[in-house]
């Protein structure tokens, strides 16, 4: 005897993850991000509130940073979604990346994947951002061990990087 | 001063690792996303948990009935406190604690039964269908009342309770510490100046960003093995085996990547219930908390009642101080102890004070318990102190900076109660923020501001100097050199984010001449790993660094001794070559590698070279001739440091908000083994600090926690980054640590809400006794200072 | 008959119709305040009806009359980007522009918002400044209500079961400013209290206090005030007069009584601000 409620039971859902078509399954009630990770063993993006405020889920649905916990997964079939593994292999995170390492702008971690897709998102519209447009596009990233200092010199190194990549 | 090094690869001979920014060793995968934390761990088949939460402070439980959530498909174990011994019992200090509530409710929010099912929403809806039939107790909500005669007893025979030292526990009191030094009661006759306050700080939630949660695993015979996230996996062991009255042999204790602790993980969590379902149900289980039941279950910063009281001479030196400490403990005594042990011997700050009276109690509360958080007290007691001593400041007519260098600790001054300290680098941290803040040239009266709005704006700077130790209880290295000349490294050290694997790394590394990638570290593990007390106490870089070092030396003597019979020469005409080599001093064409070292000891001798050692601080807190002490909970800690903080804020005249703009935060560190990493602790505590300060508040609404979510609970954002915010590296060079090294966890974030709250008064004139200082407690402080030219706010 | 799952209606009629069939269904707009609700298991819902699809509720234009049709499904980003809102329309920018973080910016949307009239939200005193009129359809057709008629009590708007916001529409822009004042303990909370306020060319002026009661608090008598007079005294009675009709709690954000003193400094602020910001324009 089933006592679970129907909106516990999951039906088959077609998303497009990071370039492909994947079949999965999601219950009325699960989030993108509970899709994204236990489904799909993206685990980069994180759950560190699942109330839309810390961050760490942030990924992109159709180019713009969204909260993946926020995403009810059912509704986002035909919306292309990417997490940091599919933008791993792009030039503009990977000079993200090699900024964060070189600034030091993480420690444990948890949040980075986040801040990477919203540093990433940033520059995308705003190659050359000044210090109050990084703080003010990645306010909703909350980082407890940085301090942030090395988050905000990681992305201005970034920038200042990739314009001069561009320039040569 | 080392200047850090942007090194994007290791040295090529291997040396001078050490003092290097060389990025975490981690950077990868924590920069790719493929970093595994304890929520990415999953098991083929493994369940999943779900936790029921007490609705009452305070209460018996009667009975359970499991019928209908038992009944439930898909559900496959229930725990409840039926299913402990009531004489298993764990807890740093004071064994008072169960794996989850047993006989009685201590806090709304309590763990009282858990659920291993086939999902989530299963385990969820069975946590809904389990009834407790409760009888209400009535419940002590705050230490003054849970001290007061005849008060509800939280624990009802809290005396029995088995306490580690001299805890002096009974009735509501967790425990009870006393120093005395000299004769304070005489002593005030001989002050020209005595200032009395009462101060109070409030209970701040860790908010790593990462929630806790375990996975537990069991194998046929029975055997379990738990992930969690934590600070350590020796005192996951310890607490789980005392709480289900395992033998240790039945417990392997392993640490995923870390999403930070700060304290929050350095004792249990869910692992003993983790354990104790995975037991139960035969199947692996995992349970990650919600934001929200961390917030409400897990622990947070303790709460002070502070009075103190400081009598100087006219000219400024310290003479007299007492302080008495009120802590709220809530419901379990978890560090509670500790923190007052240790921040009675801390409130003195780095100053000499011949006379002092230090004592405090904790108290049980039907609240959460409050446990270990960075800083471990003393940015409580700091807040009190420095900003008592800027009250004297103005009393006396002199700058703060002034009074504080009349009595700072220099030269072989000892720490309060005796202990030496060996490499003392106040001055130069004060010196630093003092010429790099342009104090001097400010401190003159800040003249109201008017900005564009129309609105005024004040500003003000404050300064606050702190100390913290390095160190506490024991831990190990083994050093374990691989067939091909590589070495292994293996210090049960968690790292938490902090960066310990780094610079223990690095300090291998740079012991041995080899470079960084033929180092190889492994991770935590209670089945393989030498003991190691946690990554708290920021121990890690001195205590840990100490056995690292020393083990290596144990493998240079070994693979001396080896290539010594190889060259046909005696082990002290040797030496380390750069790459790893051993050849005979001058002559490094007749030299042996390590993979040929390695491959004859292997081979002809046994097995591989093996260095180990152990570690723990060898030196008594308090000398007893000088120190009266009841209640000490540390007999020996660690080394000392010590920072200076400099804070320039901006009050706004209409709400009373303050923003930091600046700050300048100069910490000695004794030797920084990576420089960014270090700097790295410097920042992030500052900004803790600053939440701390000015935003951060636990509230309770009787009972019941009003804001366990972050919608409601506010840590600083990018945007509340001060304009400038300066760390500064001071090293001292401390001779008993691993390459002259102290740590950096905690220093960095004492004297923040003590800066900023001497900052707020030069602004406002007004002096503050309570945290936060948000924007109303703030603005009020400034109109009745205006009204009735009061200047100290309630 | 209740309905199950998501649905997807593509048009206001559909959506309308299946929230009759179904009153326990919940509509979902931009989703960022339901699916909070829905993962803290405070709803759960066995039916949602998404307004993704539906084109007649997205987007902002201009009517023929001039005056500014803001889709219910506008993200707060779109909104805050919006070009047309400007002049005596600003406000409405200004103020969804402070809404939580980049980020939520790009989920929520102003018909979703004013639906869950959270306290301390920012939307509800830009639009009755503004002079907003919110349309509202169901199965019986279409109704409009102002902006000041809308937001009735806490959590609580003009909606009845079975409603959905279809659009929010502005006056047609005049010559003028407006500005947003929100005091926050940090950046992204909701606000413990603000100020919407509108300057016209001609000098009138149009306050509103938000996060101070169970609606934002507007007063034709203030506003006939500082329309005459900004001087001090003018926004001292000003002030007291908002005073005297707020309404605030205690809550973790900031007391009953610090939410009564910053109305009319918070007043003091946006009226001076909006001045100067005028003139810069000018």
């Amino acid at each position: 005897m089933s006592e679970t409620e129907s909106s516990t039971s999951a039906s088959p859902v077609t998303l497009r993850v990071n370039g492909e078509t994947v079949h999965t399954v999601a219950a009325l009630h699960d989030t993108l991000l509970t899709v994204l990770r236990d489904r799909l063993q993206l685990t980069a993006a994180k759950r560190g509130c699942n109330q839309g405020v810390c961050g760490a889920c942030t990924i992109l649905v159709d180019g713009k940073t969204m909260r993946a916990c926020l995403c009810l997964a059912q509704a986002c079939e035909g919306a292309e979604v990417r997490t940091l593994e599919g933008l791993n292999d792009t030039q503009r995170m990977q000079l993200l990346q090699a900024a964060f390492a070189e600034n030091g702008a993480f420690q444990c971690g948890f949040c980075t994947p986040g801040m990477l897709v919203s540093a990433n998102a940033l520059l995308e519209t705003n190659p050359q951002p000044d210090e109050g447009a990084i703080r003010t596009a990645m306010s909703g990233n909350l980082c407890r061990c940085t301090g942030y200092v090395s988050i905000v010199a990681a992305v201005k190194s970034a920038a200042a990087m990739s314009k001069r990549g561009a320039e040569s | 001063m080392n200047t850090p090094d942007h090194a994007g690869t290791t040295a090529r001979d291997g040396s001078q690792v050490v003092g290097r920014a060389v990025p975490q060793l981690e950077a990868a995968e924590k920069l790719d996303g493929s970093a595994l934390y304890i929520a990415d761990l999953y098991r083929h088949g493994m369940l999943h948990a779900a936790i029921l939460q007490s609705p009452l402070p305070h209460a018996r439980i009667k009975g359970y009935d499991l019928t209908a959530a038992m009944a439930l498909k898909g559900v496959h174990a229930i725990v409840t406190g039926d299913d402990l011994n009531e004489s298993h019992r764990m807890g740093a200090f004071i064994k008072d604690e169960h794996a989850m509530a047993k006989g009685k409710v201590r806090y709304v929010g309590e763990i009282v039964a858990a659920v291993a099912a086939d999902n989530e929403a299963i385990a969820r809806q069975a946590v809904r269908l389990i009834q407790i039939d409760y009888e209400d107790l009535p419940a002590v909500l705050d230490p003054v009342a849970a001290l007061a005669p005849g008060s509800p007893l939280v624990h009802d025979n809290a005396a029995q309770y088995v306490q580690v030292f001299d805890a002096g526990t009974q009735g509501n009191v967790c425990s009870r510490t006393s120093y005395r030094q000299g004769d304070v009661d005489a002593a005030w006759a001989d002050c020209d100046l005595v200032v009395e306050r009462e101060y109070r700080t409030q209970a701040q939630a860790h908010l790593s960003m990462e929630p806790c949660g375990a996975l537990a695993e069991i194998d046929a015979a029975g055997r379990v093995t738990l992930w969690s996230a934590n600070q350590s996996v020796f005192r996951v062991q310890a607490h789980v085996c005392e709480t289900l009255g395992l033998p240790m042999t039945r417990l392997r204790c392993l640490t995923p990547r870390i999403g930070a602790g700060f304290g929050n993980k350095m004792e249990a969590h869910v692992q003993p219930l983790l354990a104790l379902l995975a037991i139960k149900s035969g199947r692996s289980v995992k349970l990650i908390l919600s934001r929200e039941e961390d917030f409400e279950t897990v622990r947070a910063r303790h709460p002070f009642h502070i009075r103190i009281k400081t009598g100087v001479r006219r000219d400024g030196t310290l003479v007299a101080r007492e302080i008495e400490l009120l802590l709220d403990g809530g419901a379990f005594g978890d560090d509670s102890p500790g923190v007052l042990g240790y921040a009675l011997l801390m409130q003195g700050g780095p100053y000499r004070i011949p006379h002092v009276h230090a004592h405090g109690r904790v108290a049980y509360t039907n609240k959460m318990r409050f446990g270990a958080f960075r800083g471990f007290g003393v940015p409580q007691v700091t807040f009190a102190a420095e900003s008592q001593l800027d009250e004297i400041a103005a009393k006396l007519g002199m700058d703060p900076i002034a009074l504080r260098r009349k009595n700072m600790l220099a030269g072989s001054d000892p720490w309060f109660g005796g202990q030496p300290i060996l490499s003392n680098g106040l001055a130069e941290c004060l010196d630093t923020v003092e010429r790099e803040s342009g104090w001097a040239a400010r401190r003159v009266a800040q003249p109201v501001k008017a900005a564009a709005d129309g609105d005024s704006r004040r500003r003000g700077l404050g300064v606050a100097l702190s100390a913290h130790i390095s160190g506490l209880l024991s831990t190990g290295a083994i050093v374990r050199v691989l067939e091909d000349g590589s070495v292994v490294l293996n210090t049960g050290a968690v790292d938490i984010g902090q960066g310990s694997n780094t610079v223990l790394t690095q300090m291998c590394a740079q012991a041995l001449k080899v470079p960084m990638d033929r180092v190889a570290l492994a991770s935590p593990d209670t089945d393989g790993s030498p003991y190691n007390w946690g990554s708290t106490a920021s121990r890690a870089t001195y205590l840990t660094g100490r056995s690292v070092v020393a083990a290596a030396a144990e493998v240079e003597k070994k693979l001396k001794e080896h290539a010594g019979a190889m060259l046909e020469c005696a082990a002290d005409d040797l030496e380390l070559l750069s790459g790893g080599h051993v050849a005979i001093k001058g002559v490094q064409q007749r030299s042996v590698s390590f993979a040929d070292i390695s491959g004859r000891a292997h081979w002809a001798f046994g097995g591989p070279i093996i260095g180990s050692s152990t570690c723990v601080f060898d030196q008594a807190t308090f000398d007893p001739k000088r120190v009266a002490v009841l209640g000490l909970p540390f007999a020996r800690i660690g080394v000392y440091s010590f920072s200076a903080m400099i804070v320039e804020v901006e009050v706004d005249d209409a709400t009373g908000r303050v923003k930091v703009l600046r700050a300048w935060s100069a910490c000695d560190v004794g030797r920084a083994i990576n420089p960014r990493l270090a700097k790295g602790q410097i920042e992030g505590a500052f900004m803790q600090g600053m939440g701390y300060a000015l935003s951060e508040e636990l509230v309770w609404d009787g009972p019941r926690l009003v804001n366990p979510s972050l919608m409601d609970y506010k840590i600083p954002t990018m945007v509340e980054l001060p304009d400038d915010l300066h760390a500064y590296l001071i090293e001292s060079n401390e001779p008993s640590g691993p390459f002259g090294a102290k740590s950096v966890g905690e220093i960095g974030i004492n004297t923040v809400a003590a800066a900023i709250a001497n900052a707020v008064s030069n602004a406002t004139g007004v002096q503050f006794t309570q945290l936060p200082l948000n924007a109303e407690r703030v603005l009020r402080g400034m109109l009745a200072h205006e009204a009735s030219g009061n200047k100290v706010a309630p | 008959m209740a309905i199950q799952g998501m649905h997807h209606p593509s048009t206001v009629d559909e959506a309308v119709a299946l929230l009759a069939r179904d009153p326990e269904a919940k509509l979902m707009s931009g989703g960022a305040t339901l699916v909070a609700m829905m993962n803290a298991h405070v709803l759960e819902p066995q039916a949602l009806v998404s307004l993704a699809r539906i084109d007649e509720i997205k987007g902002i234009s201009i009517l023929p009359d001039g005056r500014v049709r803001i889709g219910a499904f506008t993200r707060h980003c779109e909104a805050a980007a919006c070009a047309l809102l400007a002049g005596t329309a600003a406000v409405v920018r200004e103020a969804c522009a402070q809404i939580a973080s980049a980020t939520v910016r790009n989920m929520g949307t102003i018909g979703g918002s004013i639906a869950s009239d959270d306290p301390g939200s920012d939307y509800p005193p830009a639009l009755v400044v503004a002079g907003a009129v919110v349309e509202i359809a169901s199965v019986n057709g279409r109704r409009t209500v102002s902006a000041g008629e809308f937001f009735v009590d806490w959590y609580t708007t003009a909606l009845e079961q079975g409603e959905v916001v279809t659009a929010v529409m502005l006056p047609k822009p005049g010559v003028g400013t407006g500005l947003y004042v929100k005091h926050v303990r940090v950046a992204g909370d909701l606000a413990t209290a603000s100020v919407a306020i509108c300057l016209h060319g001609d000098g009138r002026i149009r306050v509103a206090v938000g996060g101070c009661g169970p609606t934002p608090i507007a007063d034709d008598e203030v506003n006939a005030i500082l329309s005459d007079d900004c001087g001090d005294a003018a926004l001292a009675r000003a002030g007291a007069l908002l005073q005297e009709r707020a309404d605030p709690l205690d809550d973790v954000r900031g007391s009953a009584d610090y939410r009564r003193m910053l109305i009319p400094r918070l007043l003091t602020r946006a009226v001076h601000s909006v001045h100067s910001t005028q003139r810069g324009v000018v």
